[in-house]
C-alpha cells in the first residue's frame, strides 16, 4: 500500500468513526410514527373528568404523529361490558381497551391481550426518556405484570383516601369532650380503631349540638359504601380485612374466607354501620362523596378522584372544610397496613393489527411531558401515576396539597386485585353476605363461613 | 243471543290467500327470532370459554344450572313478583278502562296523561323512583313518610321485604296504564248492536258487564294478561338500577341473575342454558294457558 | 228544556268519574311533574331538605345536554323506533287478520310459535345476538337494531291485533264477499278501516317499546347508533349524578310519545255521539 492510500484509509476510518459517535437524531414521536402515519386506531377508556382532560390533549398527538386516534370514553359499567365483549368475542373493534385490575384474570385466561415487552424493548418505538422507574409502585407491577410479561402501562391510579370534616374535628369544644371520653387527642384518624371512636363520638341526633351549633337533622360519624356490588366489598377487603392480617385467598389461591383475621376485620367494618346513615346499604361509590358533600357525616373512605369534584366551591356547602389522610392502618397490626386502590391499564387487544401505533399512543399518554401537561391543564386535579408528579408546582401549591399527601400515603400501601378469573363471581357472593352481616342479619362468623363454602364451590384454586 | 258470531268467516275456499298473508311475518320471525334462539340453544350444548365455543357438552350446562340454588331462587323472586304485580295491574287497569269508557270529560287530556308512566323508558322510571324513594334523601321517603314517622331509620331499597314490594309497586305504577289503554281500546272497539239490544231488553249494568262485556273482551284480556306475565317475568332495567338484585339477593330476579351470569361472570354456558330453560317453561305455560282459555272461556 | 232526573244523575256520574280520573291522573303523574321541575333547578337546591318549590330557574342543564350531543340520540331513537314500527305494522297486520279469519292448519301451534319468540329473557339472548351480528357485520348499524327490535315487537303486534281482529263482526266482510269482491279488496277496503283503532293502539305500543328499549340498543349499538336510553348512563358520572340533565333526557324522551298518543287517540276513541259502550 502506498503512503497515500494508507492516509486515505486512515482518514476514511477516522471520518467513519466520527460519524458513528456523532449524536444520532433525537428520538421523537414524529420519527417513530413515520411508518404508521395516516393509520387510525381506536382506544376505549373510562370516562371521568380525568379522561376528559386527557381527551383535550389527544389532538396534539394526532398532529405530531399523523396517527388518527379515536379516543372513546364510556362509563364504568359500559367500559367493562362493552370492552370485554369486544375482546372476548373476537370482534376487535377496539385496538386498546382500558381494564381495571380485577378484569385482568378474565382477559389473561381468555388470552385476548397482547404483552408489550417486545414493544418496550424496541428502541425505535420507545421513548428513551420514558423513565419507567418513575412510575408509581407497587401499583404498576401489581396490575400489569404476570408471569414475567408486561401487559400495559399504568394509565390511571385510582385510590381511596380517608376524608373527614375538618371544621368539626378541630372544634375546641369537640376536642375537649373527645379527650375526656377517649383519652387521646381528636385528630384525623390514623388507625381504624380511631376511626371507630370518632364515628361513635360524632353520631348525633337532630337537636344535639355539633361544633357549637344545634343540628337541624341527624348527623352521622361515618359513611361508607354499602350497596351490593360496586366497590363495597373491595374496600372492605383491602381497607379492613387485610389490615388485620387476613385475606380472601392464600398464597396458592385457595379461598380462606373464614379466617379469624377476616372475621375481626369484618366485625370492625360492620360495627361502623351503627354510626352511619340508614340509607348506607344503597350507597354506591358515587353516593358516598355526595353524602359527604351534603354535610351529614363526619368521616369516610372515598375515591380521591371523586373528592376532587365535590370539594369545590359551588359543589358543596362545606368545600374547603375537609381534611384528608391516607387510608388508616390497624393499631393492632401496623405492619399489615393495606389500602384500597384501583390501578388501571390500557391493554392492547390481540385482535389489533395496529399494535405499534397503538403502543405509541399509549406510551405518549404516560410519558413525562404529557403527564406534566395533563396536570398543568387540569390545574393539579388528577391521580398521579409518576412519582415525579408529586413535586409539580400545580400539586404542591394546590389547595388540595393535603389530599395529594393522602393519596401518596394510600398508594404506598395499595396493590392491584389478584388475577382471578372468577373474581367477579366471588365478589358478588361475598358482597351480598357482608351486606347481610352489616345489617345484622348474620354474625360475622356465620357469614364468612357461608362465604367460604360458596366461594370454594366457585373455585378451589382461584388465582392464575 | 246478543253475542256476535266470532267464528272464522270465509270458508274453506280461501286456498293460499291466508298463507300469503302470514308468510312475511312468519319468515321474518324465523330469521330474526328463531335463528338467534337456535344459536343460543346450540351454544348451550357446548362448553363455553368466554365467548369461544368449546367442546360438545351435552346437557352439562343444564345440569349445572338446574342444580344452582341461586337460579331457582331468582325464579322464585320473579314468580312472586308477577303473582302480585300482574293481578294488580290487571284489576286496576280494567277498572280504569271502565271508568274511562263512561264518557269522562276531557278524556283527550286525561288519557295521555294517565298513560305517561307506560310511555317512559324503564331506565328513566328507575331513576325517577330513586329520586322518590331513596333512603335519607328521597322525596317521598324522606320528606313525606319519615315526617309522619313511617319508615324512619329505614331505607326502602336496603330492606329485603320492602325492596321487593317497592319494585312491585313501581311496576304497577308503570304498567297499569298500558293495560288500561289496551282494554280501553278494546272496549271502544266493541260492536254496539248487542248493547243496544241489551238496553232494550232492560239489562242492568252489572248484567251487561258480566254477560256481554266480559265475554266479548275475553280474548283481549287473555292476551294482555299473558303478555304482561311474560314481560313482568323478564323485568330488568328498574331492578338493575334501583337495587342491583340486593339487598343480599332479595330482589335478584331471573333477569338479574342472567345479567350477572353474562356480564360479570362471562359464563355463557349457564346463560344460554337459562335462556332455553326459561323459554321452555314459558312455552309450556303459554300452551296450557292458551288451551284453558280456549276451552273454558272460548276466547281463542 | 230542563234536564230530566235521569239526565242529571247521568251528568253527575259523569262529573264524578271525570274528577276521579283526573285525580288519578294527577297522582300517577306527580313524580313525573317533580322530575320536570328538576330540569330547571340549580344544583344547589336540587335535593334541598325540605324540598324547594320556588327557586331561581336555570337553563344550565339544557346547555349541557345540547353541548353533549343528546339531540343526535333523540334522532337515532326516532329513526329506529319509527322504522321498526312501520315494518311491524306492514308485516304483522295481514298475519293477524289471517289468524283471525281463516281456518289455518296448525293455527294454534303457529300462534304459539309467534308468541314464543318473545319468551326468552332478552338478557340471555343479547350476547348470542352480539356474536351473530359481529359475524355478519350488523353491529352498530341501523339495520341491525331495527331487525333486533322486530324480534320481539312483531310477535306482540300480531298477538294483540289478532284479538282485535276477532272482535270485528264478520257480517260486513261476508256481505262484501257475497257481492263478489276479491279477498284482498275486502281486506283493504272493509277490514282495515274497522281495524284502525286497534292498529294504531298496538302500533303506538310497539313504538314505545322500541323507543324505550335499553339492553339491545346498548350492546348492539355503538358510536354510530346511540339511542336516548343508552345515553342516560352517561349522566351517571363519577362526579355524581347529573339529575337536572337526566330529568331533561327523561322528559324529552317522553315528549314524542306523548305527542303521538295525544294526536292519535282520536282514532282510538269512538266519538261520544256514536254511543259509548256501556259496561
Amino acid at each position: 500500500m502506498t503512503t497515500r492510500e494508507m492516509t486515505g484509509r486512515v482518514m476514511l476510518g477516522l471520518l467513519m468513526s466520527l460519524t458513528a459517535t456523532a449524536p444520532a437524531a433525537a428520538w421523537s414521536y414524529k420519527e417513530a410514527a413515520k411508518p404508521y402515519a395516516g393509520q387510525s386506531i381506536t382506544v376505549l377508556d373510562e370516562i371521568t373528568p380525568l379522561q376528559e382532560t386527557m381527551k383535550t390533549l389527544v389532538p396534539d398527538f394526532v398532529k405530531e404523529t399523523g396517527i388518527k386516534v379515536d379516543y372513546q370514553l364510556l362509563n364504568h359499567f359500559e367500559v367493562i361490558s362493552k370492552g370485554q365483549a369486544d375482546m372476548l368475542s373476537g370482534r376487535g373493534a377496539y385496538d386498546a381497551v382500558m381494564v381495571h385490575s380485577p378484569q385482568m384474570g378474565i382477559v389473561l385466561q381468555a388470552d385476548v391481550i397482547r404483552p408489550i415487552d417486545d414493544l418496550l424493548a424496541n428502541k425505535t418505538l420507545t421513548n428513551p426518556e420514558l423513565d419507567l422507574k418513575d412510575v408509581i409502585q407497587p401499583a404498576w407491577d401489581s396490575v400489569a405484570k404476570f408471569r414475567g410479561k408486561t401487559y400495559g402501562l399504568l394509565d390511571w391510579n385510582y385510590n381511596v383516601v380517608y376524608w373527614a370534616r375538618n371544621d368539626v374535628l378541630s372544634h375546641p369544644d369537640e376536642k375537649a369532650a373527645f379527650k375526656k371520653r377517649y383519652n387521646y387527642d381528636l385528630a384525623p384518624a390514623k388507625t381504624l380503631q380511631q376511626m371507630r371512636d370518632i364515628a361513635e363520638f360524632f353520631t348525633r341526633k337532630k337537636g344535639e349540638k355539633l361544633g357549637g351549633e344545634t343540628l337541624e337533622s341527624d348527623f352521622y360519624g361515618v359513611v361508607l359504601e354499602g350497596i351490593k356490588g360496586g366497590t363495597t366489598f373491595w374496600t372492605l377487603w383491602n381497607a379492613f380485612i387485610k389490615n388485620f392480617g387476613g385475606d380472601i385467598f392464600d398464597r396458592d389461591g385457595k379461598p380462606t374466607i373464614d379466617r379469624p383475621e377476616n372475621v375481626a376485620g369484618v366485625k370492625l367494618w360492620a360495627e361502623l354501620w351503627k354510626f352511619a346513615p340508614p340509607g348506607q346499604a344503597e350507597y354506591s361509590l358515587i353516593d358516598v362523596p355526595t353524602v359527604m358533600g351534603n354535610g351529614i357525616a363526619a368521616q369516610t373512605l372515598a375515591w380521591s378522584d371523586f373528592v376532587l369534584g365535590i370539594d369545590q366551591p359551588g359543589k358543596s356547602k362545606y368545600a374547603g372544610k375537609f381534611v384528608y389522610a391516607g387510608s388508616p392502618a390497624n393499631a393492632k397490626s401496623p405492619r399489615t397496613r393495606s389500602a384500597e386502590t384501583e390501578p388501571s391499564i390500557i391493554v392492547i387487544s390481540k385482535q389489533s393489527k395496529r399494535a405499534e401505533p397503538t403502543y405509541l399512543f399509549l406510551q405518549w399518554m404516560v410519558d413525562k411531558t404529557t403527564q406534566k401537561r395533563f396536570f398543568e391543564t387540569s390545574k393539579g386535579a388528577g391521580v398521579p401515576i409518576r412519582e415525579s408528579t408529586w413535586k409539580q408546582p400545580e400539586l404542591q401549591q394546590s389547595r388540595f396539597a393535603g389530599l395529594y399527601e393522602a393519596m401518596r400515603d394510600t398508594l404506598a400501601h395499595g396493590r392491584a386485585k389478584p388475577k382471578a378469573p372468577k373474581i367477579f363471581e366471588i365478589m358478588d357472593v361475598m358482597s351480598g353476605i357482608v351486606q347481610e352481616i352489616a345489617l345484622g342479619k348474620k354474625t360475622a362468623e356465620q357469614g364468612l363461613k357461608e362465604g367460604q363454602e360458596k366461594v370454594m364451590a366457585i373455585c378451589s384454586k382461584c388465582t392464575l | 243471543m246478543y253475542l256476535v258470531s266470532r267464528r272464522d268467516g270465509a270458508g274453506d275456499e280461501a286456498g293460499w290467500f291466508p298463507y300469503v298473508l302470514m308468510a312475511p311475518a312468519l319468515i321474518t320471525l324465523v330469521v330474526v327470532a328463531l335463528v338467534p334462539f337456535l344459536y343460543t340453544a346450540y351454544l348451550s350444548l357446548h362448553e363455553m370459554q368466554y365467548a369461544r365455543v368449546g367442546n360438545w357438552a351435552g346437557f352439562a350446562n343444564y345440569a349445572r344450572l338446574l342444580t344452582n340454588a341461586r337460579f331457582w331462587h331468582s325464579v322464585g323472586i320473579s314468580a312472586a313478583f308477577i303473582a302480585v304485580a300482574v293481578p294488580l295491574e290487571f284489576g286496576l287497569g280494567l277498572l280504569g278502562a271502565l271508568v274511562l269508557n263512561q264518557g269522562v270529560r276531557c278524556r283527550s287530556i286525561i288519557v295521555p296523561v294517565l298513560f305517561v308512566p307506560s310511555m317512559m323508558a324503564p331506565i328513566v322510571v328507575a331513576i325517577l323512583w330513586k329520586i322518590m324513594l331513596a333512603g335519607s334523601w328521597g322525596l317521598l321517603s324522606y320528606n313525606l313518610l319519615e315526617r309522619f314517622g313511617i319508615l324512619t331509620g329505614l331505607s326502602i331499597f336496603a330492606s329485603p321485604a320492602l325492596a321487593l314490594l317497592a319494585l312491585i309497586l313501581i311496576d304497577v305504577w308503570q304498567w297499569t296504564p298500558f293495560v288500561m289503554l289496551a282494554l280501553f281500546a278494546g272496549l271502544q272497539s266493541l260492536p254496539l248492536m248487542p248493547y243496544r239490544a241489551a238496553a232494550v231488553d232492560g239489562a242492568t249494568p252489572l248484567q251487561t258487564f258480566r254477560r256481554l262485556t266480559l265475554p266479548l273482551l275475553a280474548p283481549l284480556m287473555a292476551v294482555i294478561v299473558l303478555l304482561r306475565l311474560i314481560d313482568a317475568f323478564k323485568i330488568f332495567d328498574t331492578i338493575f338500577l334501583l337495587t342491583a338484585g340486593g339487598p343480599g339477593q332479595a330482589t335478584e330476579s331471573l333477569s338479574l341473575f342472567t345479567y350477572k351470569t353474562v356480564f360479570d361472570f362471562w359464563d355463557l354456558g349457564t346463560a344460554t342454558a337459562t335462556a332455553v330453560v326459561i323459554w321452555v317453561m314459558f312455552f309450556l305455560f303459554s300452551n296450557a294457558f292458551y288451551q284453558v282459555v280456549k276451552r273454558k272461556l272460548r276466547a281463542f | 228544556m230542563p234536564m230530566s232526573v235521569r239526565e242529571r244523575a247521568a251528568r253527575r256520574r259523569q262529573l264524578l268519574f271525570t274528577l276521579l280520573a283526573a285525580a288519578g291522573a294527577l297522582a300517577v303523574v306527580f313524580p313525573v311533574l317533580w322530575m320536570a321541575l328538576m330540569m330547571f333547578k340549580p344544583e344547589a337546591v336540587m335535593f334541598a331538605r325540605p324540598p324547594v318549590w320556588r327557586f331561581p330557574p336555570t337553563l344550565e342543564h339544557f346547555d349541557y345536554v345540547i353541548e353533549h350531543g343528546f339531540v343526535w340520540n333523540l334522532l337515532a331513537s326516532l329513526f329506529v323506533a319509527v322504522a321498526s314500527t312501520v315494518l311491524v305494522v306492514v308485516v304483522g297486520t295481514p298475519a293477524a287478520y289471517a289468524f283471525a279469519r281463516f281456518p289455518i292448519r296448525r293455527r294454534d301451534d303457529l300462534l304459539l310459535f309467534v308468541l314464543a319468540t318473545r319468551m326468552a329473557p332478552p338478557v340471555a339472548l343479547v350476547i348470542p345476538f352480539y356474536l351473530i351480528y359481529a359475524r355478519v357485520g350488523l353491529l352498530d348499524t341501523y339495520v341491525g337494531l331495527v331487525v333486533a327490535y322486530l324480534s320481539f315487537n312483531l310477535s306482540f303486534y300480531v298477538w294483540v291485533l289478532w284479538s282485535f281482529c276477532r272482535e270485528l263482526p264478520v257480517e260486513l266482510e261476508e256481505a262484501a264477499r257475497a257481492d263478489g269482491y276479491p279477498r284482498a279488496h275486502v281486506l283493504v277496503r272493509v277490514v282495515l278501516p274497522l281495524l284502525r283503532p286497534g292498529i294504531i293502539a298496538t302500533a303506538v305500543l310497539c313504538f314505545i317499546f322500541a323507543w324505550n328499549e335499553f339492553l339491545y340498543a346498548f350492546l348492539l349499538g355503538g358510536k354510530t347508533i346511540e339511542t336516548l336510553p343508552v345515553a342516560v348512563p352517561k349522566l351517571i358520572t363519577s362526579q355524581g349524578v347529573k339529575w337536572g340533565e337526566l330529568s331533561i333526557v327523561g322528559i324529552v324522551a317522553l315528549m314524542p310519545v306523548l305527542v303521538v298518543v295525544f294526536l292519535l287517540q282520536r282514532h282510538i276513541v269512538r266519538g261520544l255521539t256514536m254511543g259509548a259502550v256501556k259496561g
